[in-house]
C-alpha cells in the first residue's frame, strides 16, 4: 500500500517534471555547443509580470543578443510573480549554474542578488534609487561593489533643461526634498550644478519627515518661483499635503517622477523601459567581454525621455504647456 | 553531467530556504494540524517579523534582540486574530484574513518608520550588519554557513515545542484541536487555548520572516504573499511521506521542516529543468492539491480493501479480530 | 444539591424555526440521587443536561449546585463540578491523543493548567488500576490513540474520565444509545458499579424504559420542556414497563388534547 503510493507519487512528479521540461528560452540550449564558442550565461530575475519590467527585460536581451549573436549568450529567466521571497530561490538557481552575470529587474531582485553574491556581477534595472535599495549611506553615483545598473530615474540634465524650457523667466528655483534620503540629496546636488550653470538662483528646502512637510513647503513657496522635487519617497507619500500649499501659493512644481507630478506637479520626464533595458544590456557587454568592473561603473539613466504634464494643475496655475508634451493619464495604474 | 552538478550546487541554497520556511511550516502545523484551523494571518505576520527585524537591526539593535522583537510582533498578530475569532465570534479563516489585511498597512508603517510615510521595502546588507544568516555564505564552509546554523536552530526549536506540548497547557491546546467539546467538558478554556495556539504559530512565522529577511537581504511588503500555501504544502508533503514512519510528536514537527525542504528542492529542480517561473504557481497549486488528495484517496482505498475481507469473514462465520473493523 | 428553578429556553427565537425547548422546568436532586430521565423526542432531556453543563445559557431561571449559582458560569469553569458522558462516543474523548493522555486531561479537570508535566509517571499506576476495572484490556495499551478504540471502549473510557475526579454531579446523555445491545448493557453495568462505589449524584437520560426502571432510585419523565412524572422509592421500584408506557401515552394524549 505504502509502496504503491510512493511509486504513484514518484510517477506523478516525474510526469510533471518531464511535461515542464521544455526550456523557457531557446537560444543555444545545447550546452556543449555553447561552451565551444564561448557562450555567456546570463540570469535574469524579474520581480513581477508588468509591462514596464517586461520591456526592460526585452531591451536587455535584445541589446546583448545583438552584440554577442544568437549563440553568444544564453538567458536563464525567472519571474518571482510578485512574491518577493521567490527572488532568493531564483537567484540561488543562477548561482548554482554559475551564470556570468545577473540582471536584477526591480528592487527586490537586486537586493536578493546583492545578498547572495559579492563576486558575480549584478546589474539592476527598473530600480529608481540604488542608495535606498542597497542601504548606502553615501551616494556618489556608483554602488562600489559587484553591483551596478540603470535607474529608471529621468536624466537630471534633461530635467534641468525642461525647467529652463518651461520657466525661462524664473529667477529662483527651490529644491524640495527629504533630508533623510541619500538619493534625494544626491539628485539635488547634481541638479543644483546644472541649474546654476543656467544662471538660476538655487535654494534648498529639506524636510526631515512628514510632520514638517507643510511648513518647509510653505517656506519654499515663499522663496521660489519654481520648485523642483526629486524622486523622494517622503514627498511621494505626501503629494496631497504639498499640492495644498503649492497650488494655493501658485508656485509650479517640476517633479523627478510621474507619481509626484500626478499629485502636486505640473511637468515631469518619463522614460522608456525598453531603452533602459538596452543600456543595461550594453553595460553587461562591457562587463562580460571587455572586463569592465561594476564597482567603477556609474549607475546610468535612460537616454530617451517623454515630456509629460499634469493637465489639471497646469490649468489651475494658468500655465501654457508648449508642443511636445503628453498629458499624464489620470486613471493610470502604474506600479 | 551539467544538470546534476548544477542541481547539486543549488542544494545548499534550497535547503537553507527550506529550513527557514520549515520554521514557518511548524507554525502552520500548530494551527492547521493541532488546532484544526487554517490561519491566514501568516501571509501578513511573516512580513511583520521581517520588517521588525530589519528595522531594529538598521537602528543598531543586536540581531538577536531584533529577532526576539520580531517573534513578539508575531505573537501580537496571533493575539489579534485570536481575539477576532474568540471574543468577536468571527470565523477563524475570516479573522485571519482580516488581520492579514490590517497587517499590510501596519507592515508599510513599520518599514517606513522614521521616514514619516509608509515604505514597501527595506534593505539589510550582510556587508554592513552582523547578520545571523545570509545567502552570501550558503556555499562557504564554516560556522556561518546558514545550512548548519538553521539546522541547529530548527532542532532546538522542535525540542522546545516538544517540551511545551508535553506540558499541561500544551496538552490542553492539543485537546482543544482534537475535540473542543471534550476539552471544555474537562474544564479547558478553549478560547484561551485557541488564542495561545494562534499566538505561538504566528510567533514562529514571524521568526521565520526575520530569518528570511536576513537571508535574502531585504524585507518587502510582498514577501509573505502566498506564504500559507508554502506552509501548507510543507506540512502536507511532510505528512504524506512520513506519516507512517514518524509517530513521535517531535518527529511530526520535523516532518513539516523536511516537507519544506522537499518543497524548495522540487522547485529548484523544476526550475533547472526549464519550467518558466510564470507557471510556478500553477504547479504549486497542483502539487498541494495532489498531496491533499492523497490521504483522502488512501482512506477510500483502505475502506474498500477492509470491507472485502470482512464480508468473506462473515460468510465463513468466523469471528473478526477485535480492533480492525473499529479503526 | 442540584436545583433547577423556573428554567426557560427557546431556540431560534423570532424565526420560523422557533422552538421552545424548556418551559418552566423545576427540578431538585438530593445528594446521592441516581435519576433516570425519559421522554419523547424534543421533550427537552438533552437540552436540560446541556443547560446544566453550560453549553448554552437559559433564557430565564437559575441553576444551583450545592449552593453555588452556576447559571452564568462558562462551560469550562463549571466543568470542575461535573462529569459528562455524551451520546456520541466520538464526543467524549480526543481521538488523536493517547488513552493515558486523555485520562491525564480528565485528572486535571478544574485545576489551572500551567507548565507542569502533562502527565506524571506516578499517575500511570492509577490509570492502569482504573482501566483494569473496565475489564477491556485497555490497561495494556495506555499509549494507544483513542481513535483506534471501538465505540463501546470509548464510552467506557469517557465514563472513567468523567468519574476519575469525583464529580458533584454526573451527567449521562443517552450514553449507551449508539452502542449495540450487548455493549450497551456492559457500559450500563459499569455505570452502576461506579455510581454505587463513589455514591455519585447522577442524571441519566435514556430512551430505554427498561433501563430507566432498572437503574437508579428515581425516575422522571419529561414532556414539552418540563417534568410531568416524578417517581421514587418503592413506587419506582415496582414500576413495570407497561405501566410506564401507559403513563407515557397518557401524557402524550393529554398534550394532544390540550393543544
Amino acid at each position: 500500500m505504502k509502496k504503491s503510493l510512493a511509486l504513484l507519487l514518484a510517477g506523478v512528479l516525474a510526469c510533471g517534471l518531464t511535461a515542464c521540461g521544455t526550456p523557457a528560452e531557446t537560444p543555444s540550449e545545447d550546452p556543449a555547443e555553447g561552451e565551444a564558442t564561448g557562450t555567456y550565461t546570463v540570469g535574469i530575475c524579474q520581480l513581477v509580470q508588468h509591462e514596464a519590467l517586461d520591456a526592460a527585460t526585452q531591451g536587455f536581451k535584445d541589446a546583448l543578443t545583438e552584440k554577442l549573436g544568437e549563440d553568444g549568450v544564453k538567458f536563464e529567466e525567472g519571474n518571482a510573480s510578485g512574491e518577493s521571497a521567490n527572488c532568493a530561490t531564483i537567484v540561488n538557481g543562477f548561482l548554482s549554474s554559475d551564470v556570468d552575470l545577473i540582471l536584477a529587474n526591480a528592487t527586490a531582485p537586486l537586493q536578493a542578488a546583492a545578498a547572495a553574491t559579492d563576486s558575480i556581477p549584478v546589474l539592476g534595472t527598473s530600480v529608481t534609487d540604488y542608495a535606498t535599495a542597497l542601504d548606502l549611506a553615501e551616494w556618489t553615483g556608483t554602488v562600489g561593489t559587484n553591483v551596478s545598473g540603470t535607474s529608471d530615474l529621468a536624466p537630471l540634465d534633461q530635467q534641468a533643461a525642461m525647467i529652463q524650457e518651461l520657466f525661462p523667466e524664473a529667477k529662483t528655483i527651490g529644491l524640495l526634498y527629504c533630508s533623510g534620503e541619500p538619493n534625494s540629496s544626491y539628485q539635488c546636488d547634481v541638479m543644483e550644478g546644472y541649474l546654476k550653470d543656467m544662471n538660476y538662483t538655487v535654494e534648498r528646502f529639506a524636510f526631515t519627515d512628514t510632520n514638517d512637510v507643510n511648513a518647509v513647503t510653505q517656506s519654499a513657496c515663499d522663496a521660489s518661483d519654481v520648485i523642483y522635487i526629486p524622486t523622494d519617497n517622503t514627498a511621494a507619500s505626501n503629494t496631497e499635503a504639498i499640492a495644498n500649499v503649492v497650488l494655493a501659493a501658485e508656485v509650479p512644481v517640476v517633479a523627478g517622477e510621474e507619481g509626484i507630478c500626478k499629485g502636486c506637479g505640473v511637468a515631469t520626464l518619463s522614460i522608456s523601459y525598453y531603452d533602459l533595458g538596452k543600456i543595461t544590456g550594453e553595460m553587461a557587454y562591457e562587463i562580460l567581454v571587455n572586463g569592465a568592473d561594476p564597482a567603477t561603473m556609474e549607475v546610468k539613466t535612460a537616454p530617451n525621455v517623454t515630456k509629460k504634464y499634469n493637465a489639471a494643475n497646469c490649468e489651475t496655475l494658468k500655465l501654457t504647456i508648449p508642443e511636445g508634451y503628453e498629458a499624464i493619464a489620470t486613471e493610470e495604474t502604474a506600479e | 553531467m551539467n544538470f546534476i552538478t548544477g542541481l547539486l550546487n543549488a542544494m545548499p541554497g534550497a535547503v537553507s530556504q527550506g529550513l527557514i520556511w520549515g520554521i514557518m511550516a511548524i507554525g502552520v502545523y500548530i494551527t492547521y494540524k493541532i488546532l484544526d484551523v487554517a490561519d491566514l494571518t501568516v501571509d501578513g505576520s511573516l512580513c511583520t517579523g521581517a520588517a521588525i527585524c530589519v528595522l531594529l537591526t538598521m537602528h543598531g539593535v543586536p540581531v538577536g534582540i531584533a529577532m526576539a522583537c520580531a517573534v513578539l510582533s508575531g505573537l501580537i498578530a496571533g493575539l489579534v486574530t485570536g481575539i477576532f475569532h474568540t471574543t468577536c465570534g468571527i470565523p477563524a479563516i475570516l479573522a485571519g484574513i482580516l488581520t492579514q489585511l490590517a497587517l499590510y498597512s501596519i507592515n508599510l508603517r513599520i518599514m517606513g518608520w522614521g521616514t514619516g510615510g509608509g515604505k514597501s521595502n527595506l534593505p539589510i546588507s550582510v556587508d554592513k550588519y552582523d547578520l545571523l544568516v545570509s545567502a552570501r555564505h550558503v556555499r562557504d564552509a564554516g560556522l556561518h554557513n546558514p545550512v548548519l546554523l538553521l539546522a541547529v536552530f530548527c532542532v532546538v526549536l522542535i525540542a522546545v515545542l516538544y517540551w511545551f506540548f508535553g506540558r499541561e497547557i500544551g496538552c490542553a491546546l492539543r485537546a482543544t484541536g482534537a475535540n473542543g467539546n471534550m476539552a471544555r467538558a474537562q474544564g479547558i478554556n478553549t478560547n484561551f487555548t485557541k488564542v495561545l495556539g494562534l499566538m505561538l504559530s504566528n510567533g514562529l512565522v514571524a521568526l521565520s520572516g526575520a530569518l528570511l529577511a536576513q537571508y535574502q537581504g531585504f524585507a518587502d511588503i510582498n514577501m509573505g504573499r502566498g506564504a500559507i500555501v508554502v506552509g501548507l504544502a510543507a506540512v502536507i508533503i511532510g505528512e504524506v511521506i512520513f506519516d507512517k514512519v514518524f509517530r513521535n510528536f517531535a518527529l511530526k514537527l520535523l516532518s513539516a521542516v523536511i516537507g519544506a525542504i522537499i518543497y524548495y528542492v522540487v522547485i529548484q529542480v523544476v526550475l533547472r529543468m526549464g519550467l518558466s517561473t510564470d507557471d510556478l504557481k500553477l504547479l504549486t497549486a497542483l502539487v498541494v492539491a495532489l498531496f491533499l488528495a492523497i490521504p483522502y484517496w488512501k482512506g477510500k482505498l483502505a475502506r474498500r480493501s477492509a470491507a472485502a475481507p470482512a464480508v468473506v469473514a462473515a460468510a465463513a462465520g468466523a469471528t473478526g479480530k477485535e480492533d480492525d473493523g473499529d479503526a | 444539591m442540584l436545583e433547577l428553578k423556573g428554567l426557560y429556553k427557546t431556540f431560534n427565537p423570532g424565526t420560523a424555526n422557533e422552538k421552545r425547548a424548556i418551559d418552566g422546568l423545576e427540578l431538585t436532586l438530593e445528594e446521592g440521587d441516581f435519576v433516570t430521565v425519559i421522554g419523547g423526542n424534543g421533550a427537552g432531556k438533552s437540552t436540560t443536561l446541556n443547560l446544566i453543563a453550560g453549553v448554552f445559557p437559559p433564557d430565564r431561571g437559575t441553576i444551583t449546585l450545592n449552593g453555588r449559582d452556576l447559571t452564568h458560569l462558562s462551560e469550562h469553569r463549571r466543568a470542575k463540578y461535573l462529569g459528562r458522558v455524551f451520546q456520541d462516543p466520538m464526543m467524549g474523548t480526543a481521538a488523536t491523543m493517547g488513552i493515558e493522555e486523555n485520562l491525564a486531561l480528565a485528572l486535571r479537570r478544574g485545576k489551572s493548567r500551567g507548565l507542569r508535566p502533562g502527565i506524571h509517571n506516578q499517575e500511570r499506576e492509577l490509570y492502569r488500576e482504573r482501566l483494569a476495572t473496565l475489564g477491556l484490556g485497555l490497561e495494556d495499551r495506555m499509549t494507544s490513540k483513542v481513535g483506534l478504540l471501538s465505540g463501546g471502549q470509548r464510552q467506557a473510557l469517557t465514563l472513567l474520565m468523567a468519574t476519575l475526579k469525583k464529580p458533584e454531579l454526573l451527567l449521562l446523555d443517552e450514553h449507551t444509545a449508539a452502542l449495540d445491545p450487548k455493549t450497551a448493557d456492559k457500559v450500563l453495568q459499569l455505570t452502576k458499579e461506579i455510581v454505587e462505589r463513589d455514591h455519585l449524584t447522577t442524571l441519566m437520560v435514556t430512551h430505554n424504559m427498561r433501563n430507566a426502571i432498572e437503574y437508579g432510585n428515581r425516575l422522571i419523565m419529561m414532556d414539552a420542556g418540563r417534568v410531568v412524572v416524578d417517581l421514587r422509592g418503592e413506587e419506582k421500584k415496582n414500576l413495570t414497563v407497561r405501566e410506564l408506557l401507559e403513563k407515557f401515552n397518557i401524557e402524550n394524549d393529554r398534550m394532544l388534547l390540550s393543544e
